[in-house]
């Protein structure tokens, strides 16, 4: 558990960790979109190429890195599992009532797999190198526009910034809980579904009376110190666009225009 | 000398609960020290809230520096108070020290230039600003409180609320944010509240109030206050060492034949016990 | 079976091999004595919590290994067969309240006794007597543990534990946040089944007073390293390593070192109000007898 990166921050001053977080939230985006183009084994391995370099250069080792998402793995792979059985078409290997599984149903599950790979990558690498209140900051630059329709882009990005600053604490209380229950005798990750299901409402039920209490303690504490909305405050901190982040943006748009090129239309 | 903060007839219950303030009146005297001493569950912390606005009292009036608290005011009452909670943890807000110290700053829309040289003027007056980089995660229960108290200096207000604020620090951390904000208190003037289960930290103060039940049982100097300890025992609270201590020695024959000594009167009284012998 | 807690060589790392990798136990060893009540001390962080979790297995060693009942854990060994020591080792977490669910008082007790396979019957037997131990009211049994106050809570919890009858029960902090009298009354409760119930007790404590008045022996920590073991009066001998390990003297043994600045001449330390009192009687008394 202590092993999960996503929605962490890694202090730190590697060549991502520099960029402005308006550019990587962009660009995270723009890789997303880009990844639904993705149709055959070439466009695959440009862009994982392509995110292999930009974990090299957030200073984090790849083994490492791997490692950290094994746990969203497990979740992919059981989403990939229910797609190839339920999908149909192409040549049948194996069937047994609603179930199949078929040579495209495969390679799609295939495909699926690594999409939501370079999904989760290239957020962890967001999340990995950009401070919550940075990608709030970022959230609320990028959604600016959507201000005119009277949507909460301010609120929005703060309860953002502050989901993110307490994914270790609550990671934290729920190893506490866990070992607490524990050693009431409590075997997590052993038995049938049915006792697996039974074991998790002890872990459930304090920890979602312990993330309530202290989003209440910090909204107390926020109030404490002056905060009344999102909108009228000033910044501490300003993010310039920078060399490397035009670097970064040509380097990604050519990946793009790449993939363009080499799918099958 | 002037009540900064003045509570007069207040009455306050949570939803769905019977009054846990029922016409309470009390008075914080500018520039000293009040403890709040009382049991689990006596309000201390709904008081404090109250003072500063987070929750709405039902009715009653407290003033804050010659300002009502409502929501008019609110602002410039949460400009006035200072407050540290009990849990670091759930008052660090920013994603690094340096920001979770300009948190307040940013709310209060301080330009950036001076809110640099705030920020770095707070956490040097912590001890905390060689630690401007790190992650909460990084840092000890103590550490974060110095922090928490960075940003509220960072604001110069006129009161500062402790509530348990060292409840969760070691033997050292705890007497180390004390003198901090003691040493604050005396350069900025300051007035401050502090809610506390340590019998020998309210011994301490200028002034005591014991809370219990929702109504103030007693408010006076602490020679006053722990003069009748059994009243203490008998709402949960125990005896100040010194008082420990002067019971013992009756116990033993020696009897000082006054109801409370602070440490120094009581060394004083020994000395002298001693040299007379 | 050999009941005393070993420490051979242990060290402990979070996050191992990780750029969160965090040292916490840096090469421990200690043995801790059947029936003691053995205090630990240290500043913030500096590895009590993870040493304790260490002794019913929530935690394994990086390296090294620790022998307890007969178990032996060591890096390898793995989450399975680890109940029955689980259950000599009652382990009360600091904010305890933390881990209540159940619906009720009484089914919250029973849920450690019931996980160990003990007839419901037999669980809500035990549960009473853990209920009466640590002085909750029969009345509270079938009250949500949610509706209780935060010292009520903190003996549910307790309860919780003691319930399991372990014959080692572990504290980390059990005091934080209670009022006086729930804090003494929590410490009796320890002191309690340590003389009457023959229960080795492990108390995490930033409470040097508390240290005086119930624990045989004391562990001081700092930096992941164990750096002193012995009976308090060892321990509180050295005023300026005491401090330099950012603890405190107990408030007797403070209070002396002010007296002796002031020119009064004490001959020992004394850790207790009682033993302090007897002192300045003596030097009273004794000067009197003189006359
Ligand atoms: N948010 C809330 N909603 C409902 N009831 C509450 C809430 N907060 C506190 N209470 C109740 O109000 C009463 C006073 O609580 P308060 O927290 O002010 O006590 P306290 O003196 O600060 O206690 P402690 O020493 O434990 O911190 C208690 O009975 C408590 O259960
Ligand atoms: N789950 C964890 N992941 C990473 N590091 C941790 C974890 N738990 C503790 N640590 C670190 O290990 C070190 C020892 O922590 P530990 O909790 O054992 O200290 P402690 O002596 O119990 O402190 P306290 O008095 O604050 O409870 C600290 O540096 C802490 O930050
Ligand atoms: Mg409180
Ligand atoms: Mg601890």
């Amino acid at each position: 558990m202590s092993n999960f990166l996503f929605g962490r921050y890694l202090p730190g001053k590697s060549w991502v960790h520099q960029m402005s977080p308006q550019s990587k939230l962009m660009l995270s985006f723009y890789f997303v979109i880009v990844i639904f183009f993705a149709n055959n084994v070439w466009t695959y391995a440009s862009l994982s190429v392509l995110i292999l370099i930009v974990v090299v250069m957030s200073g984090v080792s790849i083994g490492y890195f791997l490692k950290g998402i094994r746990p969203l793995i497990w979740l992919i792979i059981f989403t990939v599992l229910l797609q190839i059985l339920f999908s149909s078409g192409g040549h049948v290997y194996w069937h047994f009532g609603p179930f199949s599984v078929s040579d495209t149903s495969l390679i799609n599950g295939g495909y699926i797999f690594v999409r939501f790979l370079l999904i989760i990558m290239i957020s962890t690498v967001l999340t990995l190198t950009t401070t919550p209140l940075a990608i709030a900051d970022g959230v609320q630059t990028v959604l600016k526009p959507l201000k005119k329709v009277h949507f909460p882009v301010d609120t929005l990005a703060l309860m953002l910034s502050i989901a993110l600053r307490f994914v270790p604490t609550l990671m934290d209380e729920m190893e506490t809980i866990l070992n607490a229950q524990r050693s009431r005798g409590v075997d997590f990750g052993s038995g049938s579904l049915k006792h697996r299901i039974q074991a998790a409402v002890p872990l459930l039920v304090p920890l979602f009376t312990g993330a309530i209490n202290h989003a209440e303690n910090l909204s107390t504490a926020m109030e404490a110190r002056g905060f009344t909305d999102s909108e009228h405050r000033s910044k501490y901190r300003v993010y310039r666009w920078q060399r490397k982040d035009t670097i970064s943006w040509v380097a990604f748009l050519l990946v793009g225009v790449l993939v363009l090129f080499i799918r099958n239309n | 000398m002037k009540d900064i903060i003045q509570i007069k007839n207040i009455s306050f219950n949570y939803p769905d609960q019977p009054l846990l303030f029922d016409k309470l009146s009390m008075d914080v005297h500018e520039g000293e020290w009040t403890a709040i001493i009382g049991q689990n569950g006596s309000g201390k912390s709904t008081l404090a809230r109250l003072i500063d606005g987070l929750i709405v009292l039902k009715s009653g009036q407290i003033v804050v520096d010659g300002l009502t608290v409502n929501d008019e005011n609110i602002f410039e009452i949460r400009n006035k108070i200072g407050m540290v909670f009990q849990n670091p943890e759930d008052q660090f807000v920013g994603a690094t020290v340096e920001d979770d110290v300009a948190f307040g700053l940013e709310n209060r829309q301080v330009p950036r230039e001076e809110m640099h040289r705030i920020v770095e003027k707070s956490l040097r007056q912590v001890g905390m600003w060689e630690f401007r980089d790190r992650i909460p995660a990084n840092l000890s229960g103590g550490q974060k409180q110095r922090v928490a108290i960075a940003g509220i200096v960072a604001l110069s207000p006129k009161i500062i609320i402790l509530d348990e604020a060292t409840s969760m620090l070691d033997p050292r951390g705890r007497q180390e944010i004390l003198s901090l904000v003691n040493e604050i208190k005396k350069q900025n003037k300051l007035t401050v509240i502090s809610i506390t289960h340590d019998i020998d930290e309210a011994a301490g103060a200028d002034w005591v109030i014991v809370v219990n039940n929702g109504a103030i049982v007693e408010e006076d100097k602490p020679d006053n206050i722990f003069g009748d300890i059994e009243k203490l025992e008998s709402i949960g609270l125990s005896a100040p060492f010194t008082s420990q201590l002067m019971t013992a020695l009756k116990a033993r024959g020696i009897d000082s034949h006054s109801q409370y000594l602070n440490d120094e009167r009581l060394i004083t009284w020994i000395k002298k016990l001693i040299s007379t012998k | 079976m050999d009941q005393e807690i070993n420490f051979n060589q242990v060290t402990h790392t979070y996050q191992v091999n990780t750029p969160f990798a965090q040292d916490a136990l840096d090469n421990v060893s200690v043995t801790i004595a059947p029936g003691s009540f053995t205090a630990i001390i240290g500043h913030t962080g500096s590895g009590k919590s993870t040493l304790v979790q260490h002794i019913n297995a929530l935690l394994k060693p990086t390296t090294g290994e620790i022998a307890v009942y007969g178990r032996t854990i060591n890096p390898n060994t793995t989450n399975k067969n680890l109940k029955q020591l689980r259950k000599h080792v009652g382990m009360v977490f600091q904010f305890p309240e933390k881990q209540l669910f159940e619906e009720t008082v009484i089914k919250d007790i029973m849920f450690g006794p019931k996980n160990y396979g003990v007839s419901e019957q037999d669980a809500r037997r035990d549960a009473e007597d853990a209920m009466k131990l640590v002085g909750l009211d029969e009345n509270l049994s079938e009250k949500s543990p949610f509706d209780l106050s935060g010292g009520q809570m903190r003996r549910v919890a307790i309860a919780g534990v003691l319930a399991m009858k372990p014959q080692i029960l572990i504290l980390d902090e059990p005091t934080a946040g209670l009022d006086p009298r729930g804090h003494k009354e929590i410490m009796d409760l320890a002191q309690e089944l340590h003389d009457q119930q023959h229960m080795t007790i492990i108390l995490v404590t930033h409470q040097m007073d508390d240290v005086v008045d119930y624990a045989s022996d004391v562990i001081v920590m700092d930096q992941g390293k164990i750096v002193k073991h012995g009976n308090p009066q060892e321990i509180f001998s050295n005023p300026q390593w005491v401090y330099s390990m950012h603890l405190d003297l107990p408030s007797s043994a403070e209070f002396a070192t002010r007296l002796v600045d002031e020119g009064v001449p004490l001959r020992h330390t004394p850790l207790t109000i009682e033993k302090l009192a007897d002192e300045i009687a003596q030097l009273v008394q004794g000067g009197q007898e003189h006359e």
